[in-house]
């Protein structure tokens, strides 16, 4: 662990200055736009950062209120979706055949457009939570099948003659070889599927649903230029829903496998 | 151990042939390969790349099914004896679990099995001991020397106490000082487990140094061109690799190569 405290330190001074500059240029460019140059409706096209932070913090109970619909349809839309995919994923790799069946719907159902697909489940299911569980969990499904699937593959040919050799049954081979070798296949396609049912969920909202934090970013967006600030407020929040969830997934990751050649020492210990 | 007529045969190999299709043609990869091992010998298969040496193991391990000929291990098929877990192989590459940390990695054989949780600990302190890594035991793999590693795999394939040890070319890999330092020490072992081993090998001085007969195929096509006898008196030193008798048995070995 003496090696990541290191990483991380050396890490956290080169992004604190981008982070400040950025917020900085940020600051500037808005002034100038609106102060300098008087563009017509600036604060809605850059608005100034500390009166985002000021409104985020005004209304922060409503925002982690909504906020927080989202990012839990969202998870468990997640979880289901990640489940079946990689069910799918294990079904494809046990049997050629089932591959040949399944994988070519999973492609298709990744060509209809979620922004037409959203009000279709929303007419069906009439439920605003379900329609956005089953909308995150559309999305989680494919880059979770995918991933695992490749990496249930990756198993070397010499790894499963030594199962062999033992005897060992499909279960153990399964259970000891396959499933951790699967691992960071796994985790790359929930890291990719997780911000995007965030987003999935979010996309839902806005096709008329009563609570989540899309439903208060559609309603400042009517009211205009002069809730602005709130508009940007939820966008950011929206924003750090999605961070939230790939940070949640990278902590699992390395809790689950620690192991993997990405987690490893520069250098190595040789 | 030399061959006598009261050794008890261990593998026995009659008429084995191996053919391998391709669109075009036909490679016979091993023609009518016979050969008996006696039990707790160690014997070497020796040859250039092309002869069917792997083949040759691979079959016996039941890894690969001979196109004609028989396989008879300890009085059975090569099929039954690997389900009754009677073969321990070390294959060219480590072929360890990254997942897993030495002490498990040595102890997957006996976990297949049932083994219980106390009796696999125990079982994975003397397994370490026998190979000197028990300050590595929970290590991951990537952070041990390639040398490391294959010790590693020695102490997995002996995890189950097996009747056989099949080795492929286990320290091609290593650099020769390794290698020759991984060569005693592996003798060290064999002399505390006395299972029977089979050594896959391309080195002559490898072939000659480990065993008590050196089984020396020639390619194309992979046939048994010779057997010789390694009268060098055990345990075997380093010093050894310099005397005259050494030497000459190389000389012997090389020999006896046809068509190379």
């Amino acid at each position: 662990m003496r090696g990541r405290t290191f990483l991380s330190r050396g890490r956290a001074l080169p992004v604190l200055v981008w982070a400040v500059s950025l917020l900085a240029l940020w600051e500037l460019v808005s002034w100038y736009l609106l102060e300098a140059r008087h563009v017509p409706l600036a604060q809605s096209k850059l608005p100034y950062v500390h009166e985002i932070v000021r409104t985020m913090g005004d209304y922060a109970p409503t925002l982690l209120k909504e906020g927080r619909v989202t990012f839990g349809n969202a998870a468990l839309g997640f979880l289901l979706g990640a489940a079946a995919g990689a069910a799918l994923a294990v079904l494809m790799s046990a049997s050629k055949r089932i591959e040949q069946l399944a994988f070519p719907y999973a492609i298709a159902s990744q060509m209809i457009p979620i922004l037409g697909l959203a009000p279709i489940i929303y007419g069906i299911v009439r439920d605003e939570k379900l329609s956005r569980i089953l909308i995150s969990g559309y999305i989680t499904f494919f880059p979770v099948a995918l991933n695992m699937l490749r990496g249930l593959r990756s198993v070397q040919p010499s790894a499963l003659e030594l199962m062999h050799s033992y005897a060992a049954k499909p279960w153990s081979v399964y259970w000891k070889l396959r499933f951790p070798a699967s691992l960071p296949g796994l985790f790359g396609g929930l890291k990719i599927a997780a911000p995007l049912s965030v987003t999935g969920a979010i996309l839902v909202e806005l096709m008329g649903a009563q609570h989540g934090i899309g439903v208060i970013m559609l309603r400042n967006l009517y009211y205009g230029s002069s809730h602005a600030y709130m508009f940007w407020a939820t966008v950011i929040v929206g924003a750090l829903l999605g961070v939230l969830s790939y940070w949640i997934i990278s902590l699992l990751e390395r809790a689950v496998s620690p192991w993997q050649p990405d987690f490893r020492a520069k250098g190595g210990a040789r | 151990m030399t061959m006598t007529a009261t050794t008890v045969q261990e593998i026995q190999l009659e008429q084995v042939s191996m053919r391998y299709r391709t669109d075009a043609s036909e490679v016979l990869a091993l023609q009518q390969v016979s050969l008996n091992i006696g039990r707790g010998e160690f014997v070497s298969l020796l040859g250039p790349s092309g002869c069917g040496k792997t083949t040759l193991l691979r079959i016996m391990a039941d890894l690969l099914q001979p196109s004609e000929g028989s396989v008879t291990v300890a009085g059975k098929s090569a099929r039954e004896a690997r389900l009754a877990q009677k073969y321990g192989i070390v294959f060219q590459s480590p072929v360890l679990y990254d997942w897993r940390k030495v002490k498990t990695n040595i102890t997957l054989p006996l976990e297949l099995m049932g083994v219980k949780k106390a009796d696999r600990e125990r079982k994975a302190a003397e397994l370490l001991e026998l190979v000197g890594l028990e300050k590595f035991r929970d290590k991951y793999p990537w952070q041990l020397s390639g040398g490391m590693q294959q010790r590693v795999a020695i102490a997995r394939a002996l995890a189950m106490e097996p009747e056989i040890l099949l080795m492929d070319e286990p320290f091609s890999a290593l650099d020769e000082f390794s290698r020759e330092r991984l060569n005693e020490e592996l003798l060290s072992i064999w002399s505390k487990v006395g299972s029977t081993v089979v050594f896959v090998t391309h080195s002559i001085p490898e072939a000659v140094f480990l065993s008590d007969r050196v089984f020396v195929l020639s390619p194309h096509p992979g046939r048994l061109s010779a057997v010789v006898e390694i009268p060098l008196p055990r345990p075997r030193t380093q010093e050894m690799r310099n005397g005259p008798e050494f030497f000459g048995l190389i000389a012997k070995i090389r020999d006896s190569f046809e068509g190379v």
